[in-house]
């Protein structure tokens, strides 16, 4: 334990950078990385390697191979290319690989070697050739950098939103820059270029010379430059052999750096982290590495094989053929705890741990130091917060074991932060395990995600892992396991060589009734390979009809959609995917899909009722559905026809209609229409008026009131009114016509059949006694007492209550003694009553 | 502001709430002013949520009816339509839309679809041409609608049958998606109205029942004609009686009106005399107030002692309106001819009263009631007294009404008996559906609603609380449509004891429509059984 701080390198007063091997490689590269195009993608991401045979004078004969490896060596995908010269190589933010050819091309390929699309930087690009190429990350997702053989500037800040910039031209530029870099600043991009002496900034609008303040004087070019992850700072290689860092605005300097070697660096990259105490610059030669910061001296390293550098958010991962190494500035927690002779409250606690183990005494000196100090809360933080930033699992376990231990001693400390640093550590553990090969520091995690994190597990086709995080972290299903299995399932029906129902199958044994699964998504992929089969089968598990309607129709399968839609009892959908229908089939086919759907029928009777009448007439038609087509025709004869011979003819068709369909009744009554139609054009051709549309008995009465008694009884007799009917009607008639006279010959040509209490009422109502009072006399007796009260003869009233001995009229009698002289009467009842009452 | 939703154990409230705060949140999607293009038929269901001050709180400063050709002049940024899904008014939407193009500055246009988006209606927007001019398209699920502390409506017309497979599947399509929510429900009675065609053809005689029989609620408002409710006060002498119709909002925050709303009409009359001997008793209490303490006290209770008075002046009026009603001979004769029908009595044969309706053309609806009340109580009617009935009809009201004929036998409301066995008996008796000794003013059966008769479609929901519908199997297999329980397992973890005193709370669910005497029955019974029902419909 005493050699732990063996690797830690002091840079100034402050800082300690240390280096570890993360991986030694085991990819078995049988070129050298400097003969290879080289592209490693940032946070633990692949490293890919095409060989460059375009570099060397003469072309080489084999084809170039493109190689893609995870961090750790394993071989992910390995094929010929194909196409033109490769230019430059850069993973984007998705972890797709960007191969920048020569002639402006792009090609985008997954992890696996898969190709996804291409795009084209334009055809300024194509004409003057690439002649170097950048990708480069900003908020937005990766862009890309063109140079092209003209010494003019394309980029495109997000390769997924593709949208072109030619930067604005260099005055008087006749060579290549020396080097130049992408400066992302307030979200808009930039070129920055350094040309002999000079450095320009290139922005859309213009170009401008920058000076960087402070600059040694002397210099002729800039043989390097580079960019902080985060666009912050900025770095400058001199021919002077100075390096000049300072901000990315060029506006302050941060300090300068002799390192006396005037040969250009392989490369230079930025080496801090989030709230580093130093601001350090990485330089490789061939063979030498030197960290350099506000220091008289470097740190240097000897390389041994030729390695490339991958600037990473806390440190810089450096990888050559055999080993994948991290440099980074030691955090302040493990250097507090591990600083030789550190008394910090960490360290303390971390060694008290050690000496409890031991059985020592000391253990208890250690932690009463602490406590004395009242600092044992911070030396837990400490433990837990260096635990993180350990690699080895031993060392992560035995600053947990002294945070566990310090809590103990500790009032409600909150567990939270412990237990959230065990499981990210145990996360970690896993992912950067050799197998997978995700090389995460918890910096880079906690920045990254866990979302994120899964998405690259799951675009590894490392399912099972994704799933049991997922499970360890008790994520919501939705947002873990379901959306894992559900890409699973993405990339299950992609296999090609496996057929249909094991695809189905496995897919829905795997998935079953998993909530948040959307079968129809995974259908769609499955379609989007041209595999329609396999989409209807996966579709059947999918239990929301509304997702399943949609592909369906789109899949042509539009007679399946429509039970799916019956099925999803949304008539919404189910009409839908009828107008689709009819659209797509000639009719006769429309309405036997329709006839062996009774539900879609009636829908759609329902959408041609609002909409087209005429294909409603069809329906009926092909379905023999004659009562319906009578009710049909006989709605177009009121609201389609005009004249009354097209409407009697409408009728005609609704009559035939209704005795095909067997209901003679609406047959007839169909018929009586038709006449009575024509013979109320009769009439108002002969007698004028307005006789059309009434009904036959408001017919009837206008032919009274208008005192055409005889016709009107021939009409009643031709179409057989009631007998009662037509006495109400006749009574009423002359009532209104005020015809008292011949109100009473009618009453008197045969003994009414409704009786005459109506004639009564009927008279009051028009407030005629003295006719009333002629009725009241002939009223039966069953409503003789009512036709008195009705006529105000109360006193009658109550003698025939009395003789009829009827209770209830004899209460209604009385209800009705109400005027002064009624009292008699009222004596009169209550003695009648009271001598009932003795019987 | 709406504390009647809150009465209930299941607090509608919450409801309301939220169907406000997606309006409110739907209204801020479209910045700057707007005006409102009504689809006229959900001012009313709207009008139940949210007051125009909501709406104007949000930049809401115009309103329009949805009409044919072009929009009004509003100088406003936004155009909302607020409509139904339906293909005429995309057509008329379309004509709107395409009229504004030619004149003045652009304006924004949205469409709120209620209750839900249509792919059809958006199709149709589409072949139009004026699908893009709109930029926000959304539904406002206006589902179900809080009328009152236990009451919740669809408002919708034509809603589909065979719900209750469709619940079953959407309980596996929903299933994740959505929390884990502790039911407040714990029964739910699916009811379709074909199940019961007789009630609805019956008088309703509850208070609230005859006021809607004869003046008609519609969103719980009515509206009543003026007279009776002119200004008392001497000074208000001289103007003009008003002329448009009065328009109340009934609902149980009306204190008053929760207390006589289910009762039988002729039970009201003594409560509402009682109620006036009450607020005028403690009006003259001002006299015995001596002390300022007192006569602090007497003011403050003014207000509330103000409302109530407010509150009887308006039910006794309306109750005044409702007795010239009913007191009226043909009323009674109408009724007398009902309750014969639904005690089983002379259903087979012609009836006088009908006839004399029908030739004195009294309103056809009511004539079809009661043909159809007939029809219902008798299992159909013989072939000869339907085909005479018809006749009649016909004869006297229009040939057209034929086409009306038709669709009530193809709702079953009127036909002919088959096989001339008559049903109705026997779910008469074994249902108890006819009860001669009905008590209206301290009823002791949900049959006081109908005076005599127990509304079938209650009556199910009482016997499926107690004993359960074994024992009617028989009566089941009479009525309509097949009938199948389904028990829903809850998730563990949401299952919990249930407290003593604690009751089950039942959800009932009207396929297409419930009377307003049905939902005074339930509230009865939910007093009796000391369970919480509520009832929701769907017309």
């Amino acid at each position: 334990m005493d050699c732990y701080t063996a690797n830690w390198n002091p840079l100034g007063d402050s800082a300690f950078y240390r280096k570890y091997e993360l991986y030694s490689m085991d990819w078995d590269l049988k070129e050298e990385l400097r003969d290879c195009l080289v592209a490693a993608a940032p946070y633990g991401g692949p490293i890919a390697l095409l060989r460059n045979p375009w570099r060397k004078e003469k072309p080489a004969s084999v084809r170039p191979v493109l190689d893609i490896y995870s961090a750790s060596g394993m071989p992910l995908a390995s094929l010929p290319w194909k196409s033109g010269p490769v230019v430059s190589l850069g993973w984007s933010a998705e972890e797709e690989l960007l191969c920048v050819q020569e002639d402006g091309v792009v090609l985008v390929y997954g992890l696996h070697g898969d190709f996804r699309r291409h795009f084209s930087m334009g055809n300024e690009v194509l004409q003057n050739r690439v002649l170097d190429a950048r990708i480069f990350h900003t908020e937005f997702g990766s862009g890309v950098a063109i140079l092209t053989g003209a010494h003019r500037f394309t980029l495109s800040a997000n390769v997924g939103d593709l949208k072109l910039r030619r930067m604005p031209e260099v005055p008087g530029l006749q060579s290549a820059p020396s080097c130049w870099t992408t400066l992302c600043q307030d979200r808009v991009a930039h070129v920055l270029l350094a040309v002999g002496p000079d450095l320009y900034l290139l922005d859309h609008a213009a170009c401008s010379t920058v000076t960087p303040p402070g600059l040694a004087p002397g210099v002729s070019s800039f043989l390097q430059m580079a960019v902080s992850f985060t666009y912050r700072h900025l770095a400058l290689f001199t021919d002077t052999g100075y390096i000049w860092m300072g901000t990315a605005s060029l506006k302050e300097k941060l300090c300068e750096f002799n390192c006396n070697i005037r040969a250009p660096p392989k490369q230079m990259v930025w080496c801090s982290r989030p709230r580093s105490k130093e601001k350090a610059v990485v330089v490789a030669w061939e063979k030498r590495l030197m960290v350099v910061g506000d220091a008289p001296e470097s740190i240097q390293f000897v390389l041994d094989e030729d390695s490339y550098l991958v600037p990473e958010l806390d440190g810089v991962r450096i990888f050559s053929r055999s080993t994948h190494e991290f440099l980074h500035e030691v955090p302040v927690a493990s250097e507090e705890i591990f600083k030789i002779a550190s008394m910090a409250p960490g360290a303390l606690l971390l060694e008290a741990q050690k000496e409890y183990e031991k059985e020592s005494q000391k253990a208890d000196e250690y932690l009463r130091e602490i406590q004395e100090l009242g600092q044992l809360t911070q030396a837990v933080q400490q433990c837990i917060e260096a635990a993180g930033h350990e690699h080895r699992p031993d060392m992560q376990k035995s600053l947990l074991r002294a945070a566990s231990f310090g809590k103990c001693f500790l009032d409600r400390f909150p567990p939270d932060g412990f237990v959230r640093m065990c499981q990210d550590l145990r996360v970690l553990n896993a992912i950067r395990d050799y197998h997978i090969g995700i090389p995460l520091t918890y910096s880079q995690y906690k920045q990254l995600t866990i979302q994120v994190l899964l998405d690259r597990l799951v675009l590894r086709r490392l399912y099972p892992l994704a799933i049991q995080i997922c499970e360890y972290l008790r994520l919501p299903e939705v947002q873990g396991v379901s959306r894992i299995l559900a890409h699973w399932a993405c990339y299950k029906v992609q296999q090609k060589d496996v057929s249909d129902e094991d695809v189905a199958r496995a897919i829905n044994q795997k998935l079953g009734d998993t909530p948040g699964v959307s079968y129809s998504d995974i259908a769609a992929r499955a379609y989007g390979c041209g595999r329609t089969e396999l989409a209807i089968k996966l579709l059947e598990y999918e239990p929301r009809s509304g997702e399943q309607v949609p592909l369906l129709l789109k899949m042509k399968r539009s007679k399946l959609a429509l039970s799916k839609a019956i099925e999803s009892g949304d008539t919404d959908l189910v009409f839908t995917v009828l107008l689709h229908l009819k659209n797509e089939l000639n009719r006769g086919d429309f309405f036997m899909t329709l006839r062996n759907q009774p539900m879609a029928l009636s829908l759609y009777r329902q959408f041609c009722k609002h909409q087209e009448l005429e294909t409603l007439k069809d329906l009926y038609n092909q379905d023999d559905n004659h009562q319906e087509l009578g009710s049909f025709h006989i709605r177009a004869s009121y609201a389609a026809e005009e004249r009354i011979e097209g409407r009697v003819a409408a009728l005609q068709t609704a009559a035939d209609a209704f005795y095909k369909a067997k209901n003679e009744f609406a047959a007839k009554a169909t018929e009586d229409q038709m006449r009575l139609l024509r013979l109320q054009r009769r009439l108002e051709d002969e007698l004028g008026g307005q006789f059309l549309d009434l009904s036959l008995h408001d017919t009837v009465t206008t032919l009274i009131l208008g005192g055409h008694n005889k016709r009107a009884e021939q009409l009643a007799r031709d179409f057989r009114i009631p007998d009662k009917r037509l006495w109400w009607l006749k009574l009423t008639a002359l009532a209104a016509l005020e015809d008292w006279e011949e109100l009473e010959k009618f009453s008197k040509s045969k003994k009414s059949p409704i009786g005459y209490l109506p004639f009564v009422e009927i008279c009051m109502k028009q407030h005629n006694k003295y006719e009333a009072k002629k009725y009241a006399s002939r009223v039966g007796p069953e409503q003789k007492v009512k036709a008195l009260l009705l006529v105000g003869d109360v006193a009658q009233a109550a003698d025939v209550a009395i003789e009829r001995r009827n209770e209830a009229e004899l209460s209604l009698v009385l209800s009705h003694c109400t005027g002064a002289t009624d009292g008699v009467t009222a004596d009169k009842i209550q003695r009648a009553r009271a001598q009932a009452q003795k019987k | 502001m709406a504390a009647h939703l809150s009465y209930g154990r299941v607090n509608l409230n919450v409801l309301r709430e939220a169907v406000r705060r997606e309006l409110r949140e739907f209204l801020d999607k479209c910045a700057g002013s707007k005006a409102i293009v009504w689809d006229e038929y959900l001012t009313g269901p709207f009008g139940l949520i949210a007051q125009y001050s909501l709406l104007k709180e949000h930049e809401v400063e115009k309103m329009f009816t949805l009409k044919a050709s072009r929009l009004p002049a509003a100088d406003v940024k936004n155009i909302i339509f607020f409509v139904r899904p339906r293909l005429e008014l995309m057509d008329i939407i379309a004509e709107n839309v395409l009229s504004e193009d030619r004149r003045g500055p652009a304006r924004d246009f949205h469409i709120l679809f209620v209750p839900r988006r249509s792919l059809l209606c958006e199709q149709r927007l589409k072949d139009l041409g004026v699908l893009g001019s709109f930029i926000h398209r959304e539904e406002y699920s206006l589902d179900l609608i809080p009328f009152d502390g236990d009451l919740l409506s669809m408002e919708s017309e034509g809603a589909f049958k065979q719900v209750a497979n469709m619940m079953i599947r959407m309980k596996r399509e929903f299933t994740g998606s959505q929390n884990s929510v502790f039911p407040v429900f714990d029964n739910l009675l699916l009811l379709d109205r074909n199940v019961d065609l007789l009630t609805p053809l019956a008088t309703q005689l509850t208070y609230e029942g005859l006021i809607d029989e004869i003046y008609g609620i519609q969103n719980s408002y009515v509206k009543l004609p003026p007279e009776k409710f002119a200004p008392k006060k001497q000074g208000d002498g001289g103007k003009d009686l008003p002329t448009e119709a009065k328009k109340l909002q009934l609902n149980s925050a009306e204190e008053l009106y929760a207390e006589i709303r289910d009762k039988n009409f002729n039970a009201v009359g003594s409560v509402l005399s009682k109620k006036a001997k009450v607020i005028s008793a403690a009006f003259e209490e001002r006299h015995n107030a001596k002390t300022v303490g007192e006569i602090k006290q007497f003011v403050s209770q003014l207000p509330h002692m103000q409302a109530a008075r407010g509150s009887l002046a308006n039910h006794t009026s309306i109750a005044e309106l409702i007795k010239d009603v009913t007191t009226s001979e043909d009323f009674f004769d109408k009724l007398t001819v009902e309750q014969e029908f639904m005690s089983g009595i002379d259903t087979d044969k012609v009836n006088g009263y009908i006839e004399d309706c029908i030739a004195q053309k009294h309103s056809l609806i009511k004539v079809l009631r009661l043909v159809c009340l007939q029809s219902v109580c008798n299992s159909g009617l013989k072939q000869k007294v339907l085909d005479y009935y018809k006749r009649e009809i016909l004869q006297t009201y229009g040939y057209e009404h034929i086409l009306t004929l038709h669709n009530l036998e193809k709702a079953g409301l009127l036909k002919p008996q088959i096989g001339g066995r008559n049903n109705y008996p026997t779910i008469r008796k074994t249902l108890r559906l006819w009860m001669d000794d009905v008590n209206e003013q301290n009823p002791t059966d949900i049959s006081y609603v109908y005076s005599g008769y127990a509304p079938l479609s209650v009556r199910l929901a009482q016997l499926l609380a107690r004993p359960g519908w074994r024992s009617i199997e028989e009566v089941l297999r009479i009525l309509p449509g097949p009938h199948f329980e389904e028990r829903q397992p809850l998730p563990t973890g949401l299952q919990k004891k249930r407290q003593p005193g604690e009751n089950r709370v039942t959800l009932i669910f009207f396929l297409g429509g419930v009377t307003f005497a049905e939902v005074a029955a339930l509230r009865f019974l939910s007093q009796l059984e000391d369970g919480e029902i509520r009832a929701s419909f769907s017309q």
